[in-house]
């Protein structure tokens, strides 16, 4: 089975050709048979992710590794880069839950844009693309094809941000994300050049990661560093972190099936996922582990900061997707590999669910997105409001839920990660604690009291159609026992998750106990083992769930008890909150010192070199010559005499010629 | 003064002199043409000349050919003057600059 | 005797020439090309060509000029009117003063240079040269087709005269 993991990208990609090439006729013959092709292409490729998923389990730890390579792709003297699929652990269960979570997306989107006029083949096809996109770079076995889904993923965000772009804000958002996805690209081509110039130096030309990293230790640590440190900076831009995360809160612009698919499960997760492979690299570099877990961390608590005071429901949701991007680079940057891509898979299930649900509001309320125009929808939507429900619980880690689970391990090991600890560890328990504050107020303020919003839009408020529901349904279960692979050893679980990705993980931490180079934020997972005390989780799981259960409370009294504590709060602060509602004014501060410079270049360049020298010298050549046609011209004037006299000055000439000088 | 085949070659030179001079100043388009008729009558007097000292006669038959061509030249030429006063009622050849750029 | 001839025609003709162009009545133009022409025929006989001269009365004085005159006559021309573009005239004044300077040069490069025929004006053995029946001679073997395609020539130009002169 493991030689048809070609079929999993090859499926959406059919999918892309036929919607892509002949959708429009496909849906003026029979609408349906688009989002049939679409799904059922999804389906398939989840399928057979299946079936080699659990042809891997079947196969002993040690052997879960198999490389399968389609064809030679460049063939450039001695280097060489082929497309090849690479089965281990990690890939399987990115695929899995990519593909999976996608699926019931798509399944989603059928009743989302069915009313929309504006192509729907076009929806499905840039759908399937993103997918197929998505599932190359996962399932890549070398740099060079992974850096292709890398880019693909941002093409196709791009284009599904700027969906209805008849509206120019929509597209502007568009625009926005690409480019800072390219800022973030253009350093990581920078890193990946450098990896393979210096390992080409030494005779590796490839760009296998098995074979980059077995001659990883070729380079010396301060380019490790570099191209380690150069690489984040491309995963910033993907997985929007501090300084490339503007571009996620504006890609709200976009349908929200897209904002559950590209923003919440999947392509903000590649750079999560491009870590954890690369966990042998950063390993080797305790400075980028540092950065990265710095960076996260203050991400996380950023973000969660400016979701504080957000009104509109997919701004809150857009900015709790950073601060957990922030948990998980957090627990990648302190060592603890497995469980961020353990935080991951349970931040697929709940927030896909969140942003679906939320979907599901906005479609009820006749595309109102601000809270302060919602409420007691509980009623009326209970579906929704359950599954809603449930994915607030998890993502704000109440025990029992997966994202409990998770976030708890994430805690665990950032605490026990050595001398950073005492700085990122309050500031991941505040987030936590911020967390479920803002998640709460978006429960209260949306279903709990009274309607706020106009009469005729109270009429059109109904439960969203199975096909949206059902979805909603899966997703919920999964937040709630989706966990369950993950429950650590101290609570009597088997940490699955954990075991499974040791095979690629596992060297990760080997090389960490190796790596003995002076102080470094992260002796991690050393540390880890070495204080493995049970009740030391314990505490700090209890501490962990008194915070959560703090902030739920806060947001209670805040927005069921005694309404006016917002307004009283924000009155007696008002800079604070000004500067949180208005997201720190980080779009102006760059706008003032990166945009602007640049746009006064760019203008300088047209204006002044562009228009007067360039044009100026094509222009100006042609204009010499009309003068010197201009000139000529006078030697036609009509008058026969002077052309007489013309004759006349050529006979001297000639006479001239043959008697003075012949 | 034996030389007498310069005086009459000057005399050739001397009135074609005249006669360019004449086409050029004069604006009247019989009088061109009327200096036209000048320059081919001394051009007929040098080549007489000459017949005259190279002893052929084919100088001679020469002359008649321009002869025949000057009285060609004179019927188009009026006729086309004629032509040209009844459409514009003027035959100043400064009013004549239609081939102007 | 012949240079003193000689001479006085020369002058007579320059003096008609220079009268032509100078002559502000058109109709005195002509007349002094018709003194001119004269002349000219005079010249012919002093250089021993009869038949030339006695052309030179029929076909230029006699048809070509008498034609011009017609024309001047049609076209009811009195006194030309010279008055034109005062900037060309002076152009043209110019260049034609120049053009006579260049040719004064161009005539006493003649003179001057070694390719000027000297020589004996009247060898007695060559007087008959002008003869009619040497130049008849000349055209019926030698000079036959030129003179078939003058005729032809003529012909053309005949048509072309009736066809842009007719009244329609």
């Amino acid at each position: 089975m493991f030689d048809l993991v070609w079929l999993i990208p090859s499926f959406p990609l059919a999918g892309v050709l036929i919607n892509g090439l002949l959708g429009r006729t496909i849906e003026e013959r029979n609408k349906s048979l688009v989002h049939w092709i679409a799904c059922g292409a999804v389906g398939l490729s989840f399928l057979v992710t299946l079936g080699i998923f659990l042809q891997l389990l079947e196969l002993p730890a040690e052997k879960r590794l198999y490389d399968f390579t389609w064809f030679t792709w460049i063939s450039a003297g001695e280097f060489s880069a082929s497309i090849g699929y690479l089965i281990d652990p990690l890939s399987m269960f990115y695929c899995m839950f990519v593909t999976g979570v996608g699926f019931l997306i798509h399944v989603y989107s059928i009743g989302y844009m069915w009313h929309d006029e504006e192509g729907y083949y076009r929806y499905f096809a840039y759908l399937n693309l993103f997918m197929f996109s998505m599932i190359n770079l996962v399932l890549a076995d070398n740099f060079l094809l992974m850096f292709l889904g890398w880019e693909g993923v941002g093409v196709c965000s791009y284009l599904l941000i700027a969906y209805w772009f008849s509206d120019l804000a929509n597209a502007v958002a568009g625009k926005k994300a690409f480019i800072t996805n390219r800022v973030g690209d253009f350093f990581f081509a920078i890193g990946l050049l450098l990896m393979v110039t210096y390992l080409g130096e030494h005779g590796v030309w490839s760009l296998k990661f098995t074979d980059v990293f077995a001659n990883a230790s070729l380079m010396s640590p301060n380019l490790i560093t570099l191209i380690c440190l150069l690489f984040f900076l491309g995963c910033t831009a993907k997985s929007a972190q501090i300084p490339l995360y503007i571009w996620l809160p504006d890609a709200m612009a976009g349908p929200t099936p897209v904002s559950a698919l590209i923003h919440a499960a999947t392509m903000v997760t590649a750079g999560i996922y491009f870590v954890a492979r690369c966990n042998i690299l950063y390993s080797m570099s305790p400075l980028a582990m540092g950065v990265v877990a710095v960076v996260g961390a203050l991400t996380a608590l950023l973000a969660a900061t400016i979701a504080l005071t957000q009104n509109d429901i997919k701004r809150v949701l857009a900015y709790s997707t950073v601060s957990q991007l922030g948990y998980m680079f957090l627990g990648l940057g302190v060592g603890a590999f497995a469980a961020g891509i353990f935080h991951v898979l349970t931040h697929s299930f709940f927030k896909a669910l969140l942003f679906m649900c939320s979907g599901c509001v906005i479609h009820a309320m006749s595309g109102e997105q601000d809270m302060r125009n919602m409420g007691g929808l509980r009623q009326k939507m209970p579906i929704t409001f359950y599954t809603m429900l449930i994915g607030t619980l998890a993502i704000a880690g109440f025990p029992g839920f997966s994202g409990f689970f998770s976030k708890d391990e994430i805690l665990w090991k950032v605490f026990s990660s050595g001398p950073g600890a005492s700085f990122l560890w309050p500031i991941a328990i505040l987030t936590a604690a911020l967390t479920a504050f803002y998640m709460f107020r978006l429960i209260f303020m949306t279903f709990f009291n009274e309607c706020r919003a106009s009469e005729e839009v109270q009429h059109h408020i109904h439960e969203a159609p199975r096909s949206m529901t059902a979805p909603l349904v899966i997703l919920a279960f999964l937040s709630i026992f989706g966990g369950v692979i993950g429950i650590p050893a101290s609570l009597g679980g088997n940490n699955l998750v954990e075991h499974f990705l040791d095979p690629v993980m596992g060297l990760g931490a080997g090389k960490l106990l190796q790596s003995a180079s002076g102080t470094s934020m992260v002796q991690g997972s050393a540390h880890a083992v070495a204080l493995h005390s049970v009740e030391l989780e314990h505490t700090l799981m209890i501490i962990t769930t008194g915070i959560v259960f703090l902030g739920i409370l806060v947001a209670y009294t805040m927005y069921m008890r005694n309404r006016s504590l917002p307004d009283t709060f924000a009155a007696k602060s008002p800079s604070t909150y000004r500067m949180l509602l208005n997201k720190w004014y980080v779009d102006e501060l760059y706008e003032k010192t990166v945009i602007n410079p640049l746009h006064s270049i760019s203008v300088f360049f047209w204006k002044g070199i562009d228009v007067v020298v360039i044009d100026g010298l094509v222009n100006g050549t042609a204009a010499f010559f009309m003068k010197c046609g201009v000139v000529s011209r006078a030697a036609q004037s009509g008058y026969v005499q002077r052309y007489a006299v013309s004759f006349l000055v050529g006979v001297f000439a000639l006479i001239a010629y043959y008697m003075y000088v012949r | 003064m034996t030389d007498y085949q310069s005086i009459y070659l000057a005399l050739s030179a001397i009135l074609f002199a005249i006669g360019v001079l004449g086409v050029i100043v004069r604006k009247d388009a019989i009088v061109v043409f009327l200096c036209i008729e000048i320059m081919l009558g001394a051009v007929n007097l040098a080549f007489v000349t000459f017949a005259r000292a190279n002893q052929s006669a084919e100088g001679l038959f020469m002359v008649m050919c321009i002869m025949a061509v000057a009285g060609a030249e004179a019927a188009v030429g009026l006729a086309i003057f004629v032509l040209l006063y009844r459409k514009t009622g003027t035959i100043n050849i400064d009013k004549f600059n239609l081939l102007k750029y | 005797m012949e240079l003193i001839a000689t001479l006085v025609c020369g002058g007579a003709a320059v003096a008609a020439a220079l009268l032509v162009i100078l002559s502000r009545n058109t109709v005195h133009s002509a007349l002094w090309m018709v003194a001119n022409c004269l002349v000219l025929a005079v010249l012919f006989l002093l250089l021993n060509s009869q038949f030339i001269a006695v052309l030179q009365v029929i076909v230029y004085a006699g048809a070509i000029m008498m034609f011009i005159i017609y024309a001047i006559m049609m076209l009811n021309l009195r006194v030309s009117d010279d008055e034109g573009d005062v900037r060309k005239s002076l152009f043209t004044g110019r260049f034609a003063v120049l053009c006579l300077f260049f040719l004064s040069l161009l005539i006493l490069g003649v003179g001057l240079s070694p390719m000027a025929v000297k020589g004996d004006m009247f060898p007695l053995a060559v007087s008959t040269i002008g003869e009619v029946n040497l130049i008849a001679n000349y055209i019926f073997l030698q000079g036959l087709c030129p003179f078939e395609l003058v005729s032809v020539l003529l012909t053309a130009a005949v048509v072309g005269a009736v066809y842009l002169a007719r009244k329609d």
